[in-house]
């Protein structure tokens, strides 16, 4: 198996003790940063993808994220300034009046793996924050708002609408468990996924379109 | 007309129930009795629990969550548990029990089960302390020290349990523990046989020993994939079990083992702007689909009430109709 493929292997399998020497090792045989950066990212899509399908679980996608970002760090200093390889910046959040955080951690790991710069405003989110959000960071595609209960969907919608309003051309997704593609489509967000997996698949999609 | 208890042993055995149960009827939840909640009472308060978790209840919020920003995590690494986590007496004083004495007491348990309450969970008992995504990785990374804290935790719930049997006496155990989000369960069978399941054999084999006859267990999520686990476990009834589990399909598969309490989703009808209507829609759903052996209706929520005024009240009165309607 060529390094590369060691990496992947082990990021696959959530090997965070030893995928940043593998990651070095590749570099040392000559793989391009961008390269191994890359085989990671195809790595998460393998995750996603078996998350989604209800193959693996919460713990196998932690660990997966965790042992990425383990290797991204070997890969940063290396890679600094090199706009090129992200794919944009994705504001997320959970809106206000809800608290839960598990799945939209879960959603940002995945959304970063993609390839995306992450900038997370934690729970509780007011949606003028969202915005104040789009306008202190730079290059920002994406906004994805998380809402775990039923109160707070108006909170959800109000989101997207403010968001909106402000900037028509950035992407708005939505998620939690229970927004469903109706209500997603109904309060005029640009895309819907059911899982952490399937959401870096669609944010990548909304970004690249 | 058969009693509560008559009525809801006869659905879970699969003789001939004369009505619905209707939802939590048959559980004289004794709640006075001493026990450390996982929750802040009020909006606007924060309280410090006796394993040294914070909870928090924002005043603009719906309900209490733990706190795990670093400095209020209880437990900040699993490889230190020993020095970390110490878990509190489960020793109260006689005046403290007398009044779930007496209310034990005053319940005819020919009509209902007098029973016990749980809660949290071990597993929420180790996210609660550590947070979900520490509690979740320690399972792959530090899997020895999970079984240790585990054990430990198992340890303080059975000293718990022989304390609350000794003041109540109680017929039957009500104990939570969420196992899942509403589409999958948090981590894998295989994950949960080896650390799960050995703990729960414990405990609940524990209260059964001990004078218990039905352990009804908490968790309102998707959880079909652990279904023959919470048999292996001693579990009578699996109470929260939302639609996104197939319902109708389980009671098929494993109906003469479990017997499944929930199908109607809090989630779709417990919210502000509830009617009456809608509960019935989805009450009438459940009821036809399931049928009237191994299946409870009642809303996926832990407890007999709802979040929004009249909501639990409303889906009672709806059973009764379709009791009506159906038997
Ligand atoms: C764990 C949990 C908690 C934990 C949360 C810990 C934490 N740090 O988040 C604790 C115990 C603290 C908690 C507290 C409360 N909870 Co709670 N909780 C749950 C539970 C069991 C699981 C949620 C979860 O973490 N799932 C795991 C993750 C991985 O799944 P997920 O969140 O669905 O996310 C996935 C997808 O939805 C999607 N997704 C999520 N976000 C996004 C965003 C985008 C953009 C996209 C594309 C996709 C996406 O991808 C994720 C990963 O695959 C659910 C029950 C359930 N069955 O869902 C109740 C539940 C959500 N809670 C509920 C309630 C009521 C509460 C409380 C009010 C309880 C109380 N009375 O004190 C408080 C809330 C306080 C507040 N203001 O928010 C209710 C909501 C009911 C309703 N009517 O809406 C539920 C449904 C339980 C129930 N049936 O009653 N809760």
């Amino acid at each position: 198996m060529s390094k590369i493929e060691e990496v992947k292997a082990k990021v696959e399998a959530g090997k965070s003790k030893l995928v940043p020497g593998l990651v070095q090792e590749a570099l040392d045989e000559g793989s391009a940063p961008a390269e191994v950066l890359q085989a990671m990212v195809e790595s998460m899509g393998v995750v996603g993808d078996k998350f989604s399908a209800g193959e693996i679980f919460v713990p196998e996608m932690l660990i997966a994220a965790k042992a990425m970002s383990k290797g991204v760090e070997v890969l940063k200093p290396l890679m600094a300034g090199d706009g090129s390889t992200s794919l944009g910046t994705c504001v997320i959040g959970t809106v206000a009046g809800d608290l839960h955080d598990i799945g939209k951690n879960l959603v940002s790991m995945m959304i970063e793996s993609a390839g995306f710069d992450m900038v997370d405003l934690g729970v509780d989110v007011p949606a003028d924050t969202f915005v104040q959000a789009i306008k202190d960071n730079t290059n920002v595609k994406i906004v994805a708002c998380s809402g775990l209960l039923t109160t707070t969907m108006p909170a959800l919608k109000e989101a997207v609408a403010t968001v909106k309003a402000a900037f028509p051309d950035i992407k708005v997704i939505v998620g939690g468990a229970p927004v469903t593609p109706e209500y997603a489509a109904e309060v005029g967000a640009d895309g819907y996924a059911p899982d952490a997996g399937s959401a870096a698949v669609k944010a990548r999609e909304l970004a690249t379109a | 007309m058969l009693t509560k208890r008559q009525n809801l042993m006869e659905v879970i055995k699969g003789g001939t129930p004369d009505r619905f149960v209707n939802q939590y009827e048959f559980m004289e939840l004794i709640m006075e009795a001493p026990m450390d909640l996982p929750l802040a009472p009020a909006p606007g308060t924060r309280v410090k629990n006796k394993w040294g978790i914070t909870f928090d209840w924002p005043a603009d919020q719906i309900g209490s969550f733990p706190m795990h920003d670093e400095e209020h995590k209880a437990l900040k690494d699993i490889t230190d548990w020993k020095n970390q986590v110490k878990a509190p007496s489960v020793f109260y004083t006689d005046e403290e029990w007398a009044a779930a004495e007496a209310h034990a007491k005053s319940v005819d348990r020919n009509d209902k089960f007098v029973t016990a309450f749980c809660a949290p969970g071990i597993f929420e008992m180790t996210h609660h302390l550590m947070s979900m995504e520490d509690a979740l990785m320690a399972l792959y990374e530090e899997p020895e020290a999970m079984k240790e804290l585990i054990d430990y935790v198992v340890e303080y719930e059975l000293a718990y349990a022989a304390e609350v049997i000794k003041h109540i006496h109680p017929d039957a155990l009500f104990h939570h523990d969420d196992w899942g989000s509403q589409i999958s369960s948090f981590i894998s069978p295989q994950m949960f046989n080896e650390f799960i399941v050995p703990a729960y054999k414990q405990v609940y084999g524990f209260w059964k020993a001990n004078g218990v006859e039905l352990i009804i267990h908490h968790s309102d999520s998707y959880a079909a994939n652990l279904v023959p686990f919470m048999i292996e476990m001693g579990i009578d009834i699996w109470q929260g079990v939302m639609t996104t589990n197939n319902v109708p399909e389980l009671i098929k598969k494993y109906g003469e083992k479990i017997t499944f309490m929930g199908d109607i989703d809090s989630g779709r009808v417990d919210f502000p702007g509830w009617t009456r209507e809608k509960i019935y829609e989805d009450t009438k759903k459940a009821c036809e689909e399931c049928g009237k052996l191994y299946f409870i209706p009642c809303l996926s929520q832990g407890l007999n009430i709802s979040s929004f005024p009249g909501v639990y009240e409303a889906t009672s009165d709806v059973i009764d109709q379709l009791s009506k309607e159906m038997f």
